[in-house]
């Protein structure tokens, strides 16, 4: 009876539909194109979504709470081109990454700050920061194309033990572990508390405002290892490095179950979002569907995931509430 | 009289003037006041789809499809008059109803469906701008040059003047007119105030606040969509990215005049006179000899600076406005 009442809490999860989802995505593909289903593409699809992966991570932490961040883009852009410049110079990795962290967490602080202490929503803010961070990447920059990062910064990224890439086991690992913090530690679940309920998480002696600035450092951060990571792989940090990341990673968020008013969703959820949303792209390569296809196939598949949760999520209310009633109904009658 | 503008206008305005002074003395050639009215052209797209962005604000909602919806009415008319071969007065309908259905479809979704306005609003964003590649990518046309060859009268339509008055501005006040009345002289706008406030309660007093919330997205859609078509009348092509880099300058036209961004409060005066206070920055800085890349800092800035402002402290805001309005009375 034990292992079929967990099997079937598995099955219920939202996660478990992403899952299930992506599956199916490359089984469909597979059957047009077996090719698709080649290990070498697998392994190249999740290298080109480990990007997105890092970022959804951070931005899990911020929707979590009840709060969005639109800077990641900027920020990713930023450390981008100054762990670009770093290296370029001769800088030693370590540098280039303590550089990166350094700033996504200024950049985390100061996001944190404005929603907590001068109480601007998280929306504004972050939007703010993203665009006056676009144009710090600009002055840094003079405009310019970060080139000529050495070979054994870019081979990082390409690093194999036994056929399998080494960068992408690392983020798979820690998104693993991520989620059982979140899940198991109760410092984690902090994050699920403020934005189920925060009158109930003040009530219950959660420092809330602390956990807010947390999250928005740690989206910050994330977007700094993103950034690092996109040096990488990609070897040069163009102008527009990172534009219109941040949206494309809160539908991926959105996508693997992550709700946008806060307390609940999963950062397993996320990175499988972000696997799907750039799996897309290579499926239509794979299909021989012309690329401009991408965004029309993303946003449709986006609106009807949401809606379909969204009539779920209000079907089950309407039985919980019934239920709810019954019972209220039957425990009257017991009483008279 | 004066008691009854609200005073965060009063302050819009008090800033607009100090820039035209303050720009004007750095270079004599922003006082010219056809330069002035002219510069309406740069930000009218912002300040339409402002405008109705307030009413949806004002629902406690928020539209960033707007910025997609500009290509996407853009490449409709040039779809339909250039490769089409319809009339361009019928290809501009079109365009601007095309906006209107995307409206529809955020409105319908929202309101009924009960999908947050941002979820939905940002897959309409990706829905839109790819729905407009695709239209691009299927037609042939060069995605860079975008359809091109639009007739002189269509050019008119945003490059003209009447009276002395470029078009742009007359745009500008009329759709401004449309959204005063709709928002401060309906009915419907006294609706889109309750809702925001409190829908439970707006229910309860019998408003359909389902409907009311959609009528508010259709509205943005339609705005949008008239942006869309005024930028391809001014830059006499369509492109499919046309409005990509105006959610930040539209979100700060509506949250800097005065508009709380959880709804219930707010008014499309402020979001006009932000939007020219944010036009005339732009024009200012660049005659400044500022380079249009670094124009984005001072917008950030100010969009913190201004939701700061109007959030923090209501002792303090209320000081400083009393100080500023006493310096009105003084003078």
């Amino acid at each position: 009876m034990e292992p079929m009442a967990s099997m079937a809490n598995i099955i219920k999860l939202r996660e478990f539909r992403t899952f299930l989802f992506l599956i199916l995505l490359f089984i469909i593909v597979g059957f047009m194109n077996p090719d698709y289903l080649s290990l070498q593409n697998i392994d190249k699809s999740l290298k080109s979504s480990l990007m997105y992966m890092v970022l959804a991570v951070g931005m899990t932490f911020v929707l979590l709470t009840g709060n969005l961040d639109i800077s990641v883009g900027g920020t990713l852009g930023l450390t981008a081109a100054v762990c670009g410049t770093i290296l370029r110079d001769g800088g030693s990795i370590f540098t280039a990454v303590i550089a990166a962290i350094l700033i996504g967490a200024g950049i985390g602080l100061i996001n944190g700050f404005g929603v907590i202490k001068l109480k601007i929503s998280s929306f504004i803010m972050t939007l703010a920061l993203l665009s006056i961070t676009r144009v710090i990447q600009v002055m840094y920059t003079n405009g310019k194309w970060v080139e000529n990062i050495p070979a054994h910064v870019k081979r990082l990224s390409n690093f194999e033990i036994l056929g399998i890439n080494v960068l992408t086991v690392i983020v798979i690992l820690a998104v693993i572990l991520v989620q059982v913090f979140l899940s198991k530690s109760s410092k984690g679940r902090y994050y699920n508390a403020i934005g189920d309920n925060v009158d109930g998480a003040v009530s219950l002696g959660i420092p809330v405002k602390r956990y807010i600035a947390y999250s928005f450092v740690i989206s910050g951060i994330c977007a700094a290892l993103a950034g690092f990571i996109f040096v990488s792989q990609i070897g040069f940090v163009s102008t527009n490095a990172g534009v219109g990341m941040e949206l494309t990673v809160i539908a991926a968020c959105v996508l693997g179950g992550v709700s946008l008013s806060g307390g609940i969703g999963t950062v397993v959820g996320a990175a499988l979002g972000a696997i799907i949303l750039t799996s897309i792209n290579s499926a239509l390569v794979y299909m021989k569907v012309p690329a401009f296809w991408n965004d029309t196939i993303s946003g449709s598949l986006l609106i009807i995931i949401v809606v379909m949760d969204a009539l779920l999520a209000f079907n089950a209310n309407k039985k919980a509430k019934k239920l709810r009633l019954n019972a209220r109904v039957l425990q009257k009658e017991a009483q008279d | 009289m004066l008691k009854k503008i609200p005073k965060w206008n009063l302050v819009l305005f008090v800033i607009i003037v100090l820039e035209i002074l303050v720009f004007g003395m750095m270079n004599p050639r922003f006082w010219n006041t056809s330069i002035l009215l002219n510069s309406f052209n740069d930000f009218v797209p912002i300040a339409i789809i402002g405008f109705f962005l307030t009413l949806v604000v004002i629902t406690g909602g928020i539209d960033i499809s707007g910025v997609s919806i500009i290509g996407l009415s853009s490449v409709v008319t040039g779809l339909l008059s250039q490769t089409a071969g319809l009339n361009i007065w019928a290809a501009v309908v079109c365009a601007v109803l095309t906006g209107g259905l995307c409206g529809l479809l955020n409105g319908v979704l929202i309101a009924y469906a009960r999908v947050q306005a941002m979820v939905i609003t940002l897959g309409g964003m990706l829905l839109y701008s790819g729905i407009a590649i695709v239209l691009v990518g299927l037609s042939g046309v060069s995605t860079y040059e975008g359809f091109t060859g639009f007739p002189e009268s269509f050019g008119q339509m945003a490059n003209g003047e009447i009276l002395g008055l470029p078009n742009a501005v007359i745009i500008f006040f009329i759709l401004f007119l449309i959204a005063y009345i709709l928002l401060h002289r309906t009915r419907f706008g006294r609706y889109l105030y309750l809702t925001g406030i409190n829908q439970n309660t707006a229910e309860y007093a019998g408003i359909n606040t389902k409907r009311v919330m959609m009528t508010a997205y259709v509205l943005s859609g339609l705005s949008a969509g008239v942006a869309g078509v005024v930028l391809t009348s001014y830059l006499g092509s369509a492109r499919s990215d046309y409005g990509a880099e105006y959610l930040m300058p539209i979100l700060t036209v509506v949250v800097l005049g005065g508009t709380l961004i959880t709804g219930g409060k707010g008014g499309v005066v402020g979001t006009a006179l932000a939007s020219i206070l944010l036009g005339f920055m732009q024009i200012g800085l660049q005659m400044a000899g500022v380079a249009t890349q670094y124009i984005g800092l001072a917008t950030g800035v100010l969009l913190i600076v201004s939701v700061a402002f109007l959030g923090i402290n209501p002792d303090f805001r209320l000081n400083v406005k009393r100080i500023i309005t006493h310096k009105q009375n003084g003078g």
